[in-house]
């Protein structure tokens, strides 16, 4: 109908705009290609202008001619480029406003880049936040009270440190929910600061299961291992569950917990 | 099974629509997947919603199971409801460690404690959202199961959205209860209310997109800004255009706007006249009350100066309300004209 029939010119019209833009960087590029060529001539000639005028001096090379500012620009981009880069890979970086700056924390676990969360402050009359992205459990009011006037360094380093522990503890909550769903019976019990974990999971022994339940408390709100793990069994259980429940709770607190139930599929 | 429970079972089925009706059933979970075979869903909606309760006088569901089915359809379509946002305050700086089981038990207590005949349904979900489902009683009265009180929490985080029926008598005891259960020791309700409760928790969560400044490597996703290489078309005030665009990009942001229905604003300024004109005797505030509705507010006020309809900027009284979380203002003869409002983080 008229409707495709548009469709078709407009795809038309596209496909000669695209062309013609390429053939306009062809042409741009054919300028430069001469240009490069007019200098190499003018530089070859003062080159035998020089071995005609001081025949001795024909071995010795021309000094270097001063880099030019356009060069010079180049550099410096080129330098701020890769500090910026530098600077957003450490996971804290900046940007100057009118008012005052942008920060943005990027956060990353166990070489996976997570969320990135933003942060803008005022500086005027003195430093305060106009606004952010900071999820709202994490206890941002406390940690400016704190620290935002007196020690900023301090307070993003802080704030870096939570929401990086934070999305570890995510992480791992959710990594357990994705590849181990047929060993945790039930829900994971979690809370929106994935600082309580409650589960129950099966272990093999005998060619018998016997239910385990989990109970990982993270008490340290900067770090994304446990701090207090209590795993409980059964009445029934055999002696020997009770060792294991004890190198299970050792291996929470040091390992990540979806590692942790890996080495266990694998030590089965 | 009791004839209340049956009327209200068939009641919740007949409000679902008939797409959604298998879905919810099997998610309810309380019929057998052999049973709801035995359902045809392609009869008359009563007939099924008969059938349902035939069904489940088979299984004696009580009111607890049918107040679930409840719950489930209110989680699928909660814009039919109007929902409050309430801001909890802390006293100390502990950490909280939310336990979930504990937070039901003290919850369920203190109002079991209080109002004898009360049911409390509690049904957790992904997003790390607890709902709460309240049907209010009397001492001498059984809960009215048809005009229930619906809470959201998200644990350690200090809203609460609240949907209350029409007995806001209970407000105080809900909010007490609340407030123990989570330890906080102070509620009060913010001037934000809408039917979306998706873009009420978007606003409070901050997770509306602002766009912040950033140099940030990541190639950012440009908007299709099509050239236009027809010659033919000439783009008259092209400057101008691109000023709006970019005064309305600084104050709405990239992405899609949170979705509210309306925006009140209560004048009590004085009148101001010319120096010749006294219109009134008496120097009383004027009060006026200016109401915006739409039903997406701030998609249109985000299109108002593109289309020719404003100035840009706009007042930052309207493009202060996802920020600012609220859509309800004073506003009053102040030293600066900005609305009043409590600190909101």
């Amino acid at each position: 109908g008229l409707l495709a029939h548009l469709e078709v010119l407009e795809a038309d019209a596209r496909e000669a705009s695209v062309k013609q833009e390429e053939e306009e960087k062809l042409e741009a590029l054919k300028a430069r290609a001469q240009k490069l060529r007019l200098q190499r001539d003018q530089l070859l000639a003062k080159v035998s202008l020089q071995q005609k005028g001081h025949p001795e001096d024909a071995g010795a090379t021309a000094a270097p001619a001063p880099p030019s500012a356009q060069d010079v620009l180049e550099w410096k981009l080129k330098s701020l480029k890769s500090t910026l880069q530098i600077l957003y890979l450490t996971g804290i970086s900046g940007k100057l406003t009118p008012r005052g700056v942008c920060f943005c924390i990027s956060t990353a676990y166990q070489g996976t880049y997570l969320d990135s969360y933003y942060l803008e402050l005022l500086s005027e009359p003195q430093v305060r936040i106009r606004r952010h992205s900071i999820p709202i459990f994490i206890p941002l009011e406390q940690i400016s009270k704190k620290y935002l006037q007196t020690d900023i360094r301090h307070f993003l380093s802080l704030l870096s440190n939570h929401l990086n522990a934070y999305v570890g503890r995510r992480y791992q909550a959710d990594q357990l929910q994705e590849h181990f769903s047929e060993q945790i019976k039930g829900t994971l019990q979690r809370n929106s600061l994935c600082n309580l974990l409650v589960f129950n999971y099966d272990v093999s022994a005998r060619s018998k299961t016997f239910p385990f339940r989990a109970r990982l408390l993270y008490r340290d709100l900067c770090c994304s291992l446990p701090t207090e793990v209590t795993i409980s069994c059964t009445p029934e259980a055999p002696a020997s569950l009770v060792k294991v429940a004890g190198t299970h709770s050792d291996l929470f607190h040091r390992v990540a917990l979806h590692e942790a139930f890996r080495s266990f599929s694998t030590a089965e | 099974m009791d004839e209340t429970v049956a009327e209200y079972i068939r009641r919740t089925v007949l409000k679902i629509p008939r797409d959604e009706m298998k879905t919810m059933l099997q998610q309810w979970g309380f019929l057998s997947e052999a049973q709801l075979q035995t359902i045809n869903f392609h009869q008359k909606k009563e007939n099924v919603s008969q059938d349902v309760v035939q069904l489940c006088e088979e299984n004696s569901a009580d009111i607890k199971q049918a107040a679930v089915l409840d719950m489930i359809y209110n989680y699928m379509y909660p814009n039919k409801r109007v929902w409050s946002v309430y801001q909890m305050k802390k006293k100390g700086d502990e950490t909280e460690f939310f336990d979930l089981t504990n937070f039901k038990k003290i919850f369920k207590r203190l109002l079991q404690s209080a109002l004898k005949n009360v049911t409390i349904n509690f049904r957790e979900y992904e997003d790390n959202a607890i709902w709460i489902r309240i049907a209010w009683g009397t001492p001498h009265t059984k809960p009215n199961q048809y005009k229930t009180s619906y809470v959201v929490y998200h644990s350690q985080t200090p809203y609460v959205f609240i949907s209350v029926s029409v007995l806001k008598s209970n407000l105080p005891l809900l909010c007490q209860a609340l407030l123990v259960a989570s330890s906080y020791h102070d509620i009060c309700e913010m001037e934000l209310r809408s039917h979306s409760l998706n873009s009420l928790k978007d606003i409070v969560f901050k997770r509306y997109s602002q766009n912040f400044q950033t140099y940030n490597p990541r190639p950012l996703q440009e908007r299709k800004v099509t050239p236009q290489n027809d010659l033919r078309i000439i783009h008259e005030n092209r400057d101008e255009k691109e000023r709006i665009q970019r005064v309305t990009w600084e104050a709405f942001g990239d992405g899609p706007q949170p979705k509210l229905e309306f925006a009140q604003y209560k004048l009590e300024t004085m009148f101001r006249s010319g120096p010749k004109m006294d219109v009134l005797d008496k120097k009383e505030p004027f009060r006026c009350l200016v109401k915006f509705s739409s039903p997406h507010l701030l998609e249109s006020l985000k299109s108002l100066a593109p289309v020719g309809m404003a100035d840009a900027p706009l007042s930052p009284l309207l493009t202060c309300i996802p920020q600012k979380a609220r859509n309800y203002f004073k506003i009053r003869e102040k030293r600066s004209l900005f609305p009043e409002s409590f600190s909101s983080p």
